[in-house]
């Protein structure tokens, strides 16, 4: 180890001890089984408390990864205590910005009773141990989680363990599908809290020789009142760590919540703030002989490198080695800019590939002949009830619509990076990814080790949604690592960024709408290109329209696609709150109004939907030029109404305000899930303002910021976040579903100011 | 309900495409190694410079110098009339007095230095300009081979009337 850089490790980062017990600077806390020896995490020794805690103890496995310190034990995976009574909740989970991992530490710490002030995080390793069980669960098999938190059946230990085992084979560490807090957090880090409790609470039963019924937490402090009894939670746990585990742990209701709902600060504030934070960028830095890569892949998927001619850039200052690596080319030199400069210098030619021909239009082109052949009624029956034909042939009016969106990057800020360092059969890892297990298995084959000889270092994401969900870069920087032996921060421009990311579907949808003579919406027929994810994304169920009918068509995509923030929401949000204002307006009924009628058998969406409308001030006077638009959608469990004022008085629309309501069944944060709601809607309204992925001869025509354009500070709204909690035990997830209705809010905005409906995103194409 | 299992098989799509990959090798189809770290221009100078200048087989100075140059453009022009940025504008430097151009705020150990900036000073001040002028804002430019400061130099002396 003592080649190693001083890069902070995870406890680093996201521990934010009292001063008093400022961590020291360890190396220990690193994502492999070998990179763990000599865990000190907190100065002075602790207790860990487990994964699947229902399912066995893993204690003694996970020791030696997270809490081989002197005087660390550990009661079960998921909380440690330290001989300071510092406790630190071991989240699995990646920090994108997104603050879950502070939130999920927050849960654990109320259901602990720990004294808020004196708890820190710390990111899981990426180790079979910590997989993402319980979201894997809830999105497979939400049937057999409980009911209620405190109803636990006998196969509980089975699901839980059979899940765990499940996430192993899947390697899924996973942080997406805006579903920590509402599955790791709620069916986790709660239950992890409330058994440490009362482990802690058998231990001092023990020792104090009193009913464990009379003794009391708070404030990480055990206290029995009769014999004047107390002390701190760091003092039993050791003998804790000896208990049984609680079969079924007692989790609090509502009513007793402390921290859970509360505002509290995130515990990765101080970090952001002084800088000391370390995002995959940063990582390894400054480790020995340290050399960096840039690389360019082959334009279009599914061609190679045919041929390099590099006699210009071995030439130039720096440059260390050049690599035909077959699927791309790689500069390695003495600094950034310099393997940047002779990778420019470099001429490559590329194989066939199918995609070669590949363009925007053909490719549209193709989307709406694969409508036309599905016609009224063919394709993939995604949902069918009533008798959708039937009711639009009775039905007094028709309406039809069709609508289109690109294909879109994620263009985080932070932008594909790695550094691997490959020498005597082992790799260190230091990489922005949203799934280390998955990037640990690239890295692994890229540089011809096993995977329990890859270490993964844990850092901050510079930004998410979604590309970082597929880690192909861990595997390419490992491969040039190995080639080179020497350690290589591989970093790719923002025009490889731009042109190898795995976008978001483009699509086209139908629409056929029937009105009945009252101006109710009775049919709705829709056929659409994109395959679904989640499933429920073009369904409207909550809508009470008798006869539905929603379709899939399949069709080509020349580009890598991937799950981009709120995923097939982002485009069926759209569609869908289009056609249902293009309904309304047909019906010649208020937005609000149609939808209130539309949701009166969805008490909760309603709730929502005025929610929104009344913090707006719905139908009162707006200057000249100004609109409103609605917008309602679900995505990830949360229900989500948003009307955006717009301003069309100048050349093209500016977004004065965003009024957004939410109801995520209970909200843990308010503070971390209104940021969200705000990120969310930023990021949808920068998309459908200015954003599209568009293709010629196969290769992506966008590179930087100046064609792919971020909202800035003088284009963002006003934001507006109130909160609903409509179902404390039935969460939603915060990271996503803030998106969705945002780009219909706004063109619903926009007919509303100037009757001009926007049916294509990006908007601005419309105002060139 | 099987939408995460749909999206991690998306996800092992695109690893196993983009790591085993159909029919690429996770190993180099082309090679070529420059330089082992340490050998290059920033650590080995004189072996690089000498290449670079190509001053062995007597390769035009001012050509070399302009090349050289290239490092120090960052900071100063050499175009006449252009204006001083983060360092002075250096056309017509050579022969002139140190901190004499009206548009760059010198520092005032320059402003104060007296120099002449022939030849030799030149050389001494890049060689290590901290020491030759103490309390000098350059503190960047540093140039260790004497075949490339000969060079800047003869290319400076050629930025001139």
């Amino acid at each position: 180890m003592n080649d190693m850089s001083d890069t902070p490790n995870p406890a680093d980062q996201v521990t934010q001890a009292p001063a008093e017990a400022k961590p020291e600077r360890s190396r220990a806390a690193k994502w492999s089984r070998r990179g763990f020896i000599g865990a000190g995490v907190i100065a002075g020794g602790a207790l860990v408390v487990g994964v699947g805690i229902r399912s066995g103890n893993p204690v003694s496995k996970l020791k030696p990864l997270v809490a081989s310190g002197e005087g660390e034990a550990l009661v079960n995976a998921w909380v440690k205590i330290g001989a300071d009574n510092v406790i630190t909740a071991i989240v699995p989970h990646c920090e994108m910005g997104q603050g879950a991992n502070s939130t999920l530490a927050q849960m654990l710490a109320d259901e602990m009773d720990a004294d808020w002030e004196r708890v820190a995080v710390m990111e899981a390793p990426a180790d079979g141990n910590y997989v993402s069980q319980h979201a894997a669960r809830m999105f497979v098999a939400p049937g057999t989680l409980p009911d209620k938190p405190n109803q636990v059946g006998f196969m509980e230990p089975t699901y839980d363990g059979l899940f765990q085992q499940i996430g192993k084979l899947a390697d899924a560490y996973i942080t997406g599908g805006s579903s920590s807090v509402r599955s790791t957090g709620q069916n986790g880090m709660r239950v992890a809290g409330a058994a440490a409790r009362e482990m802690l609470i058998a231990a001092a039963a023990d020792a104090w020789d009193v009913p464990a019924s009379e003794i009391t937490t708070a404030n990480s402090t055990l206290t029995h009142e009769a014999t004047d009894n107390s002390a701190p939670y760091a003092e039993f746990a050791e003998a804790a760590a000896k208990q049984d585990l609680p079969r079924a742990p007692v989790i609090k209701a509502a009513d007793q919540f402390k921290l859970m709902g509360k505002p509290v600060p995130r515990k990765d504030i101080p970090l952001k703030v002084d800088g000391s934070a370390v995002f995959g960028i940063d990582g390894g830095s400054d480790l020995p002989g340290l050399r960096y890569a840039a690389v360019k892949a082959a334009p279009v998927v599914g061609a190679t490198v045919a041929s390099m001619d590099a006699s210009a850039a071995k030439e130039m200052p720096g440059v260390l080695q050049i690599l035909n690596m077959g699927d791309f080319v790689a500069v390695v030199a003495d600094s950034y800019w310099q393997a940047n400069q002779a990778l420019a210098a470099i001429e490559t030619t590329y194989s066939k590939s199918e995609n070669d021909t590949a363009n925007t239009e053909t490719m549209f082109a193709s989307f709406t002949q694969a409508l036309d052949d599905a016609g009224t009624s063919g394709g993939t029956e995604k949902a069918s009830y009533g008798d959708a034909a039937g009711a639009i042939e009775d039905a007094a009016k028709t309406v039809t619509a069709e609508y289109k969106v690109p294909y879109l990057a994620h263009a985080a800020m932070e932008p594909i990076n790695c550094t691997a360092w490959v020498r005597d059969g082992k790799c260190d890892i230091w990489t922005s990814t949203q799934v280390p297990l998955m990037a640990r298995k690239g890295a692994a084959e890229g540089a011809g080790v096993s995977a329990d000889d890859v270490t993964m270092h844990s850092v901050f994401l510079g930004g998410g949604f979604g590309r970082r969900l597929t880690p192909e870069y861990s595997n390419q920087a490992a491969r040039i690592a190995k080639a080179t032996s020497y350690p290589v921060k591989m970093i790719w421009s923002r025009e490889e960024d731009t042109a190898q990311d795995f976008y978001r579907p483009a699509d086209i949808s139908r629409f056929s709408g029937g009105l009945d003579e009252a101006g109710k919406c009775v049919s709705w027929n829709n056929v659409h290109c994109s395959d679904d994810e989640p499933g429920e994304a073009p369904l409207v169920e909550f809508y009470d329209i008798p006869n539905v009918l929603v379709r899939g068509a399949e069709v080509h995509n020349p580009l890598r696609l991937g799950a981009w923030r709120s995923v097939a929401h982002s485009q069926h949000g759209f569609f869908i709150e289009s056609f249902v204002d293009e309904l309304a307006h047909e019906a010649a009924r208020d937005p609000v109004e149609f939808r209130r009628e539309l949701l009166a058998k969805s008490p909760r969406y309603l709730a929502v939907l005025e929610g929104a409308a009344k913090m707006s001030n719905w139908g009162s006077d707006l200057p000249e030029g100004h609109g409103r638009g609605i917008a309602i959608a679900r995505s990830f469990n949360s229900i989500v109404a948003e009307v955006a004022e717009v301003d069309m008085t100048g050349n093209s629309p500016r977004i004065v305000k965003v009024h957004c309501c939410a109801d995520a069944g209970f909200v843990m944060n308010p503070d971390g899930f209104t940021a969200q709601m705000e990120s969310g809607i930023i990021y949808g309204l920068t998309a459908a303002m200015y954003d599209e992925i568009t293709i010629k001869d196969g290769r992506v025509e966008q590179s930087n910021f100046h064609d792919y354009r971020m909202m800035r500070m003088d284009d963002a709204p006003e934001i507006a976040v109130q909160i609903i909690n409509g179902a404390p035990n039935d969460l939603g997830g915060a990271g996503e579903p803030g998106l969705p209705p945002a780009a219909p809010a706004l063109t619903n905005a926009i007919f509303a100011a100037s009757g001009k409906r926007i049916r294509e995103l990006p908007v601005v194409k419309h105002f060139a | 309900m099987t939408p995460i299992f749909r999206r991690f098989a998306v996800i092992f799509a695109a690893l196993l495409l983009a790591s085993c990959g159909d029919d690429v090798s996770p190993d180099p189809i082309e090679q070529i190694i420059v330089a082992k770290p340490g050998e290059t221009a920033s650590s080995d100078k004189d072996d690089r410079s000498s290449d670079d200048m190509s001053l062995a087989d007597g390769t035009d100075l001012v050509a070399a110098g302009e090349r050289a140059f290239a490092a120090c453009t960052t900071c100063h022009s050499v175009e006449k009339g252009e204006a001083s940025s983060i360092g002075p504008n250096l056309y017509g430097v050579v022969g002139g007095k140190a901190g004499s151009k009206e548009d760059f705020k010198y520092s005032e150990a320059m402003a104060a230095s007296s120099l002449t900036w022939d030849a030799a000073t030149l050389d001494s001040f890049l060689a290590n300009p901290t020491a030759k002028v103490p309390g000098t804002t350059m503190l960047a430019g540093v140039v260790p081979s004497e075949e490339r400061r000969a060079a800047i130099i003869a290319y400076l002396s050629a930025q001139t009337e």
